[in-house]
């Protein structure tokens, strides 16, 4: 045993999906620690939040200040609100509405500006201006008048009792706070998602609900198949026969197929995660049963069966004793197999909208079902749904991976 | 042998070119003279008979009481929403009533022609409302108990007697009016055509696909299949007599794809394929300010579109615990985070229940100055208390007595449901939050999103338990509203009715309520008006039979100007409503419309 554990962690193949996992089961473990707390909560009232750092305006205002003079300050607060493409814009609308601008130089922000405002009205519609531009006017005035605001913002409070505005303070464009002061910063690394949770919260979360839900399809279908391939492969004859009858007609109707149809007769209701997983283990043990079959055949002509079956010792006995020992490791790699098709069916019928009902516990395949739902792919919030693929990607892989690993050290044929 | 085979082949190759050919040419229609819609149409039209049911025809045979879809079948009157006024349309000028709204009167425009040239008579109207009262059509199911007789008055007077009650009082002059501006008016000579072909079979007259139909809008049809409809203008159309449009619209073509679900049009709407989009779209002001594509809404600022109905949470009457609890119904409703729904459902294209009280009215100006906001403003929630309603319940002894965290009733944990269709995102998210507000007060509430096909059967059902708490939405804007919609909410006709499709899903009886809605068609008097939906929205915010999550618009509104611009805008001062360019008034702005450049 020490002997086949220290020969499987020195297939560097292995070792690679090993440590994967383990990583993964780590973050599972550690993150709720640093973010405790309900990974379904809404915490952002509107959807798809960008990844970032929040920082809460009103706790900064409330923050002391450090003055600091920074040379490009100004000019990045200029591009910001007006960039290259509007000053071309700028030009366009004294085109169209006839402003006579001369060799005005649109890098010249003062004159530029000068010309906007004293020729611009929100009220103007030049001929042939779309509805769409006109409003982009609208807005870019709305910044051209930041630029001119004055340099101090004041801030003002309403007297409860007189209903007057009484001065709170004053907020200059040199005026900086220190994050760490904040009293709230939130650090959203992957955003919102459409409910406004946070999607990194909810991704460990799903991460483990998934991993859950392929360990028990994994369970339920290797038993399955495990006790079906001993037993058919074994006793053989008769049992062989209804045995293999039955594992034929679920390898011929297709897994997925059937897998759609269950999960639908059930019900949305009863649909937990655990309930998912079973009948996902219920449609996936065919493969399992005919290989362990198959193996099984060939052990049990061997010297040592008979010689069990000889000494009078019973069926389950040279089951467990003298055939199991020797597939072992294959029922290992399927089992690990198993595991993985096991997560990847979730995310296929939730995808489908079949998967575990909604609310209760997020998974993978629910998170991108409802990114996909809102759109997430045509309105570019990558972050509700590319970082759930990549896990279910890299949770597949090192599974994949253990499994190759322990086919090159248990399989003669491919060791080196 | 072999030579016939060849021939045989070449042959099929001709046919199937010369098909492809047929297939491109309706595919380029000139981009110039067409508008291209998207959200109307699914699937493949049915018919085209404006006397018909079951059509799937979404350009031609629209009927719907905030303006019918008068592309190519015309209605009586056109309903702006907006203002609330009816306009003439086949009519040639405005209606009266007689002293006790018993008779209502108009004469038709004697311009009107149909597409034959043979002018429109009271005679067609009456044979259309004849024949829609024979074989039960939606206008004959609809206004048949309110409408009691159609009768010419010479060659253009039109004469409607009002259904009576008992005491010689018209039932319901308000429903008159929506048949105004609801009904197809249908020619009656084509009429008899049809009604012979199918010996009179309602069910053939029904289906019958019309494709001899005669009609009397500004466009025909001109092809469709399962990827596409397309109308085309009809040159002869007689509104463009001075005594109408005095001009035709301006697009040739009015052409819709056919999508499979809304992401498709809304990508088709991005690419610039799509001008006029009835399409919720989430945040769709990121479709300008960070792709930068010309593409606008009727108000550039959120909610970007004129919102007509509250998309609504039914309480199950059904159910004991929720008939015997009003505080029950009113502690879910006040822990209910709207501004979640609002923000995350609606991407804030609905106000907020802070900006428009929670009443039965919808946000237009018309219909909010229809009760006396301060008699109702201690009784409106916005939401998301939480404190209020744990109180609330505690007081009704609704309490957690085993220490589960659930709260019980009679002995039994307090568990819900909150369903909608699958696939209904904007609802499911709706549900959501509901879910979520219960959990925060300990009454167990679960999502359940059962297909349409399911959905339908149940909620319409008058004795169902499955569902506790579900959505469906009032009506939106009619002349007889806000009144419908009131009725939707507390009328009593509506209880127990089979596969009930009209209102008061939740089957709530309340017979004071209801003889106050009973009053209200019948009261012409602005200020008893105000006091009985005054007194109505009391009642509604007491007893909380239902409570609406958003508010929503009827028909969105997002144009994309590649092409086309001069769509209607909400600073544009022309007072034509948001309605595609196409429903009740809303078609003004077909004629209007003006190409980019």
């Amino acid at each position: 045993m020490k002997h086949t554990l220290r020969q499987v962690f020195h297939s560097s193949k292995f070792l690679v999906g090993f440590i994967i996992f383990l990583l993964i089961l780590l973050t599972i473990w550690i993150y709720p620690f640093f973010n405790p707390g309900n990974p379904l909560e809404m915490i952002g009232v509107g959807t798809f939040a960008r990844p970032g750092s929040y920082v809460s305006l009103y706790d900064a205002l409330n923050t002391s200040t450090e003055t600091l003079r920074l040379a490009d300050a100004d000019d990045k607060r200029l591009d910001k609100l007006l960039s290259d493409t509007d000053r071309i814009s700028m030009l366009d609308w004294f085109d169209s509405a006839g402003v006579d601008v001369g060799d005005l130089d649109i890098e010249d922000t003062d004159t530029l500006l000068d010309l906007w405002f004293a020729n611009y009205s929100s009220d103007l519609k030049p001929a042939g201006m779309t509805n769409a531009k006109r409003n982009y006017y609208k807005r870019l005035n709305n910044s051209l008048m930041q630029v001119r605001a004055a340099d101090t913002l004041t801030i003002t409070d309403v007297d409860e009792a007189t209903g007057d505005p009484v001065t709170k303070g004053t907020v200059t464009k040199t005026d900086y706070v220190n994050i760490g002061q904040v009293a709230n910063v939130k650090r959203l690394p992957l955003g919102t998602d459409n409910f406004g949770r946070d999607v990194l919260k909810e991704l460990v979360s799903a991460t483990g609900t998934s991993i859950i839900i392929g360990l028990i399809a994994g369970v339920v279908a290797t038993l399955i198949g495990l006790t079906l391939g001993l037993l058919a492969g074994y006793v053989g004859g008769l049992a062989d026969d209804i045995i293999m009858f039955i594992t034929n007609i679920f390898t011929v109707i297709p897994s997925f197929v059937l897998l759609i149809l269950i999960s639908y007769s059930i019900g949305q209701e009863q649909r937990g995660a655990s309930v998912v997983a079973i009948v996902i283990g219920f449609t996936s043990w065919t493969w399992t049963a005919r290989s362990v079959r198959s193996q099984v055949i060939s052990l049990r002509n061997r010297d040592h069966v008979n010689l069990s079956k000889l000494s009078g010792h019973s069926l389950v006995r040279i089951i467990a004793t003298d055939i199991l020992p020797y597939i072992a490791s294959y029922v290992v790699m399927a089992f690990i197999l198993q595991v993985s098709s096991g997560i990847l069916s979730e995310a296929q019928l939730s995808l489908l909208g079949l998967g575990p009902k909604t609310t209760v516990t997020p998974t993978l395949g629910l998170m991108m079902n409802w990114a996909m739902l809102y759109s997430a792919h045509t309105n570019g919030s990558w972050w509700a749904y590319f970082p759930v693929i990549l896990t279910i990607t890299l949770i597949s892989f090192s599974l994949n991976l253990m499994n190759t690993g322990l086919d090159q050290v248990f399989n003669p044929t491919l060791r080196d | 042998m072999k030579k016939i085979l060849a021939i045989l082949l070449a042959l099929t190759m001709v046919v199937s070119l010369g098909a492809v050919a047929f297939a491109d040419d309706v595919s380029e229609l000139p981009r110039e003279e067409t508008l291209y819609f998207a959200g109307q149409q699914w699937g493949t039209v049915n018919t085209w008979n404006p006397i018909g049911t079951n059509q799937n025809n979404a350009m031609a045979c629209t009927n719907q009481t905030f303006g019918s879809r008068t592309l190519m079948f015309e209605t009586l009157y056109m309903y702006d929403f907006m203002t609330g006024n009816i306009l003439p349309l086949l009519a040639g000028g405005d209606y009266t009533w007689s002293d006790d709204m018993t008779q209502l009167s108009f004469s038709l425009n004697p311009a009107a022609k149909w597409s034959d040239g043979t002018p429109v008579t009271a005679a067609d109207v009456v044979r259309t409302w004849d024949i829609s009262v024979e074989v039960g059509n939606s206008v004959g199911i609809g206004y048949g108990a309110y409408i009691d007789s159609v009768e010419a008055d010479g060659d253009l007077g039109v004469v409607i007697n009002a259904a009576l009650n008992e005491a010689g009082q018209p039932i319901n002059p308000l429903k008159v009016l929506d048949f105004l501006v609801g009904g197809f008016i249908a020619q009656a000579a084509w009429i008899d055509t049809v009604v012979e072909r199918n010996g009179g079979d309602a069910i053939g007259i029904l289906n019958d696909a019309a494709d001899d139909v005669v009609w009397s809008g500004p466009y025909t049809k001109y092809f469709s299949d399962d990827q596409k409809v397309v109308l085309i203008r009809d040159d002869n159309y007689w509104g463009q007599d001075a005594s109408l449009w005095g001009k035709l619209p301006v697009p040739k073509y009015i052409a819709h794809t056919i999508y499979a679900d809304n992401p498709a049009g809304e990508i088709a709407l991005k690419a610039g394929e799509v001008d006029v989009c009835q399409q919720f779209i989430g945040n769709i002001q990121n479709l300008w300010l960070e792709d930068d594509l010309p593409i606008s809404t009727y108000y550039e600022e959120a909610p970007y579109g004129v919102c007509l109905t509250m998309p609504t949470a039914w309480y199950n009457m059904n159910l004991p615990v929720l008939a015997e609890n009003t505080a029950l119904r009113k502690a879910i409703a006040l822990a209910v985070d709207y501004d979640t729904i609002i923000a995350n459902a609606m991407t804030n294209q609905s106000p907020s229940f802070g900006e428009v009280p929670r009443s039965l009215m919808n946000p237009t100006a018309g219909e909010q100055a229809l009760f006396d906001h301060d008699a109702v403003a201690d009784l409106q929630w916005a939401g998301n208390d939480i404190d209020g309603a744990n109180a609330l319940l505690d007081e009704a002894g609704l309490v957690d007595t085993d220490g589960d965290g659930w709260r019980e009733y009679n002995g039994e944990k307090i568990s819900l449901n909150a369903c909608c269709p699958n696939g209904w995102t904007d609802w499911q998210a709706s549900m959501e939050v509901v879910a979520a507000a219960g959990d925060k007060i300990g009454v167990e509430i679960t999502t359940l999103y059962p297909e349409w096909d399911i959905y339908q059967t149940v909620f319409t059902n008058p004795n169902q338990t499955e569902y506790a708490i579900y959505m469906w939405s009032p009506d939106s804007a009619a002349p007889s509203d806000p009144w419908g919609r009131v009725n939707q909410f507390m009328g009593k006709d509506f209880v127990g009715a089979e596969n009930n499709w009209s209102g008061n899903w939740g089957q709530y009886v309340n017979e004071e309520a209801d003889a106050l809605i009973k009053q209200i068609p019948l009261t012409t008097d602005e200020a008893a008006l105000i006091d009985l939906y005054t007194q109505l929205t009391e009642i509604y915010l007491t007893e909380v039979p239902s409570f609406s999550l958003m508010y929503r618009p009827s028909v969105f509104h997002a144009v994309n100007e590649s092409v086309w611009t001069n769509f209607p805008a909400g600073d544009d001062g022309r007072g034509i409503p948001p309605a595609d360019c196409t429903d009740g008034y809303g078609i003004a702005a077909l004629y209007e419309l003006e190409l980019v450049g």
